[in-house]
């Protein structure tokens, strides 16, 4: 009776513990302790941490500045910020940028919204038809393209209107790139005589009079 | 003489046969696989539906000239640039341009236009999935049927045996020979080897099958805080993998969107109404209205007052991870998605087809290791877009210049080296 009952014990374990785990059960493992991570992940709790006394909220020093971003942008989000921003120049040199990965940034943040062609008709607005149903701006109109890039990038950087604010998503060297990359596109499509249209970095070809008026303009103090 | 030639005949046919078979097994799926890496991401798979590119059936009926649909494939932009009617017509499908493929071989896309034309036509199976199942079912029932014949030829045997030692033991007593009482079968001790052996055998198998597989999570689909359909987001509605995941290009880790990114769109979109029918995985349908309502509770939102909103105070949503590597492999997704060019399909499958996603691949080092032997690395760094730390590897360099090697894959530069991975 006894082996009896251990031949059948075996045999339920030979097919029953395979089979264990469904789709919504990840299974078993052979080691748990090294296949699950003992270090701090995205959701743990860090209150051990604070009541050993360590210093630790999970954000960076004030004022830390990230290995090869730009210096941190000083305007503050509010509308005296706002005013100011308009003549608050990109810090990035024209030559410094690479367009083809501005452009990259733009396709994959940006043109979602407001179009690969940057007419403000993405995928998701799709002229109306998208689930996203505010109208983007289109990039291409005259009132966008006399908006300065002080301006503008105040706006990715804090967001405005239906748009939220990209500061999470992309550094402040990423913004201006994208800036640099729309702001050559509007110059590019409107001196269409120019041969900025070819050359994307439209930093040597005279930009077109609104934003070679921001770029004049003195720097805002801070 | 004559009864040779028959045979010679029958020989020279077969190894034909066998030949012409394997070599059209070998391109089809070798057009499969190339077909899945480098086209499924934009083209669809059923060769009939629009994607991020058009429905890919019948595409060389379409194209006036064939050496003008290779120069498109590899490089789109020049044959557009060049002025071609038909390139630029077909330039205006979608705002998104095709990749560009200079390196692939003319017979890498014969295979995958034949592999295009076998799927429109029927020849392969339409949908990957459903192929998949009905051979699985077809090898069970297989299974099944050979089960039952060996059971019932097992039987007769049996019978035959019983009814053979019967007749025996009659013609013995008939002849008035005495012989021993008969040991019956199971004390027989080579009955019960044999069945021993025979369970030690299956019993092993399905005992190492099942070693085998734990911790390996193919298929695991949970139940997530919020129902998030990868089909609306990034196939629907076309958003960018790495919108959400930006860190898979610059990190280690892909990382989980923080809920201000989910609400850069549901600031505005508070409702699903445009979208397909969700179901969830027992086949309930979801209300994505309602799910979007639970991502306000997480972000603290309220849709009359959106002026209000405070990122600040959202709360995390917990996902549950599906995709995890054990401690003790280090994985980059940065090295693969930028320096590799492997697009995020390869791994994670058809997530823009996935409502529920679900682990597509096994995620076991045999699957690692296959897929860094087979996978070529792109050594032309000449090219302005190209990695310039492969030009260190001076031998291959030499190797494919004199002949001795046609490509380089990932093996050859250190794939295979265990501290890649473990350390």
């Amino acid at each position: 009776m006894k082996k009896l009952l251990t031949i059948a014990g075996c045999a339920w374990m030979i097919t029953v513990l395979p089979s264990c785990g469904g789709n919504d059960q990840p299974g078993r493992a052979y080691a748990p302790d090294m296949v699950y991570s003992r270090a701090y992940e995205t959701y743990g709790s860090t209150e051990d941490i604070a009541k050993a006394g360590a210093y630790y909220n999970e954000r960076p020093v004030p004022g830390t500045v990230a290995r090869g971003d730009a210096f941190p942008y000083p305007l503050k989000h509010d509308s005296i910020g706002y005013a100011q921003s308009a003549t608050y120049r990109n810090p990035l040199s024209p030559d410094s940028i690479n367009m083809k990965e501005a452009e990259r940034l733009y396709l994959i943040n940006c043109a979602i919204c407001h179009g690969s062609k940057l007419d403000g008709n993405g995928p998701l607005f799709n002229g109306g038809d998208g689930p996203y149903t505010a109208a983007p701006k289109n990039f291409m109109d005259a009132a966008m393209k006399e908006m300065t890039e002080g301006t503008m990038f105040h706006s990715v950087t804090y967001g405005k209107g239906q748009m939220g604010s990209y500061a999470s998503q992309l550094n402040t060297k990423q913004r201006w790139m994208v800036i640099a990359y729309i702001k050559s596109k509007q110059g590019g499509a409107a001196g269409a005589a120019a041969p900025a249209a070819k050359d994307s970095a439209a930093a040597t070809t005279p930009a077109p009079a609104p934003a070679a008026a921001g770029a004049m303009a003195p720097v805002a103090a801070k | 003489m004559i009864p040779c030639k028959p045979t010679l005949q029958r020989l020279t046919l077969l190894f034909l046969s066998i030949f012409v078979l394997s070599a059209v097994t070998v391109s089809a799926q070798d057009g499969k696989t190339l077909f899945v890496s480098k086209c499924q991401s934009c083209h669809a798979p059923d060769m009939k539906t629009g994607s991020t590119g058009p429905a890919l059936g019948g595409v060389e009926d379409r194209w006036p000239d064939k050496q003008k649909l290779h120069e498109w494939i590899r490089n789109n932009k020049a044959l557009i640039a060049s002025g071609y009617p038909y390139a630029v017509e077909i330039s205006k499908y979608s705002p998104t341009a095709m990749d560009l493929f200079t390196n692939i071989t003319d017979p890498e896309i014969d295979a995958i236009l034949k592999y295009i034309n076998d799927v429109n036509t029927g020849v392969i199976g339409g949908k990957k999935t459903e192929k998949d199942s009905e051979n699985g079912k077809e090898s069970n029932q297989n299974a099944v049927i050979f089960g039952v014949i060996s059971l019932i030829l097992a039987l007769i045997a049996f019978i035959l045996m019983y009814v053979n030692s019967n007749l025996k033991k009659l013609s013995d007593d008939a002849e008035g020979i005495d012989r021993p009482e008969p040991v019956p079968f199971y004390r027989n001790k080579v009955y019960l080897a044999l069945f021993a052996i025979v369970l030690f055998i299956v019993g092993g198998f399905f005992v190492s099958k099942g070693m085998i597989g734990l911790n390996r999570q193919t298929g695991y689909a949970p139940k997530q805080p919020i129902y998030y359909s990868h089909k609306v987001h990034a196939g629907i509605n076309q958003i960018n993998c790495l919108y959400c995941h930006g860190n898979a290009w610059e990190s280690k880790t892909a990382a989980i969107p923080s809920v201000n990114v989910c609400m850069n769109c549901h600031k505005t979109i508070q409702t699903y109404s445009k979208g397909p029918k969700l179901y969830d995985n027992e086949g309930m349908e979801i209300n994505g209205t309602a799910e979007i309502a639970k991502l306000y509770e997480y972000a603290g939102f309220d849709p009359k007052k959106p002026d209000a909103w405070d990122p600040s105070k959202a709360k995390p949503i917990e996902w549950v991870k599906i995709h995890n590597l054990p401690d003790h492999v280090y994985f980059n997704h940065s090295q693969h998605i930028r320096v590799g060019n492997v697009q995020c399909q390869t791994c994670h499958g058809d997530i823009t087809g996935m409502d529920v996603v679900h682990q597509a691949s096994e995620l076991s080092m045999g699957w690692c290791v296959n897929c860094h032997r087979q996978t070529k690395v792109n050594f032309n760094y000449s090219d302005s877009t190209g990695n310039q730390f492969y030009s260190i590897y001076q031998k291959f360099h030499d190797d494919i210049k004199s002949g001795k090697m046609d490509s380089v894959s990932v093996k050859d530069i250190g794939g295979l080296e265990c501290q890649k991975c473990h350390y």
